[in-house]
């Protein structure tokens, strides 16, 4: 994927994106601190805002092949389960409840798969998110800070399987982190940000 | 006790029990379809003027109802632009009042739970690779509880109208009497007793409604999406 010229500015984000190429099946880090951009790039990329100018060339990648995970992730009406096959109901693909239990158990959400998924806690919440969408295997992964209400143990967890899913399938990654920690190991390429603009 | 039995078995009071839910869910129906369409449909579009109508709108969620029922009583008089229609002191003509009066309350109810919610979804929608349609759908189904409180809004405001079907409707006995202007008719005679009883039996009505509504919905937890 190549984005070019591409300018937003909304409040107090004046962002501009002279040139970065995110070389598809590499794990991408975008780091830089609060209010830099990062979340508005990556809303521009999902298709979610508009930008002002600029161009995006996805290269053949499908809108339904990308996926983002928010910071605050969005849970439907439903309980656990169901939020975790929808992804795969409007692609009327056949679940696999063994696949999906087996994610749930890795992730700790097996217990409560049929809990209305508005009562979760917040780390609970991120890992569902994580779970639905890495589940219908989408070719390029846009994650928001997605792991930063886990515990240390739990972020492993979900650094390996970032890691793991990236190996089976050899999808993209793009993620965003406000500071340098140990999801930065996990990177093959780290773009910089800095009051809208890549470093 | 007594009275109750008097009441079921009088055949104008049975009438009026009737016609009120003939003609409140008709138009809480016809209110529905419309104002949840509308409501929806204002959050999804930008246009010239589109303050304008969300305020026209809000102004007619708080018309008095008895200016509703002489409009509809003006059109549907015999030299009226809708008198060929016949709707005069008909229930259809009440329905056509009362439909006037809680479209704006589901669409303006509607439209402003989905300002709060919609964009969210319809991001979620993206992020899970959903077409138009697909995202229609889930929208509905994200805000259905809300929509069936705008429509309980709505079929309370139907149920318990009074000037506007009085007006439209003539509290004819037997045809087009509710029982909010037969509790109306009652009071100015002086006749007081039965009309607490009247207004105490369609609260309970009312009421036995509502929970078979509930427990159709199914209750669900409040959560932190919004």
């Amino acid at each position: 994927m190549r984005i070019t010229e591409l300018r937003k500015k909304i409040g107090k984000t004046d962002l501009y994106v002279e040139d970065l190429n995110i070389e598809s099946g590499m794990i991408h880090g975008l780091v830089g601190p609060n209010g830099c951009g990062k979340t508005m790039l990556l809303k521009i990329i999902m298709g979610i805002v508009e930008p002002d100018s600029g161009t995006i060339d996805y290269e053949g990648l499908k809108p339904s092949e990308i996926t983002m995970m928010s910071q605050r992730p969005y849970l439907m009406h439903a309980n656990v389960y169901d939020n975790i096959i929808y992804p795969l109901k409007i692609r009327g693909e056949k679940t696999d409840p063994a696949e999906i239990n087996g994610l749930l158990e890795r992730a700790g959400l097996l217990g409560i798969k049929d809990q209305y998924a508005g009562s979760l806690s917040s780390g609970e919440r991120q890992k569902l998110s994580f779970i639905r969408a890495i589940v219908f295997r989408p070719k390029m992964i846009l994650m928001d800070e997605t792991l930063s209400n886990l515990d240390s143990d739990s972020e492993k967890l979900f650094r390996e399987m970032v890691m793991e899913r990236h190996r089976e399938d050899g999808s993209t990654w793009l993620i965003v982190s406000h500071q340098w920690d140990e999801m930065n190991e996990l990177f093959d390429k780290v773009h910089h940000m800095e009051k809208g603009r890549i470093v | 006790m007594e009275w109750l039995r008097g009441v079921f078995t009088n055949p104008a009071v049975l009438s009026a029990i009737k016609v009120t839910f003939q003609m409140a869910f008709a138009s809480t129906l016809i209110s529905a379809v419309l104002g949840v369409t509308f409501g929806l449909w204002l959050q999804n579009h930008e246009f010239a003027g589109k303050k304008v109508v969300v305020r026209i709108n809000r102004t007619l969620m708080g018309v008095p109802p008895v200016v509703i029922g002489l409009l509809v009583y003006m059109l549907t008089m015999r030299g009226g632009p809708l008198g060929p229609l016949v709707l005069l002191f008909t229930v259809k003509g009440m329905v056509l009042a009362q439909v006037l009066i809680i479209t704006p309350i589901i669409s303006g109810m509607v439209f402003s739970y989905a300002e709060s919610a919609v964009p969210a979804i319809r991001a979620f929608a993206k992020t899970m690779g959903a077409d138009k349609k697909q995202t229609d759908r889930l929208i509905i189904s994200e805000l259905r509880n809300e929509i069936y409180f705008c429509i309980i809004t709505g079929f309370g405001r139907a149920i318990s109208e009074v000037g506007s079907v009085m007006l439209v409707g003539g509290n004819i006995k037997g045809h087009t009497r509710t029982m909010t202007t037969m509790i109306s008719l009652l009071k100015s005679q002086g006749i007081y007793s039965e009309g607490i009883g009247l207004g105490v039996l369609l609260l309970v009505m009312a009421f036995i409604l509502q929970t078979l509504g509930d427990y159709v919905r199914k209750e669900q937890i409040r959560d932190e999406n919004y």
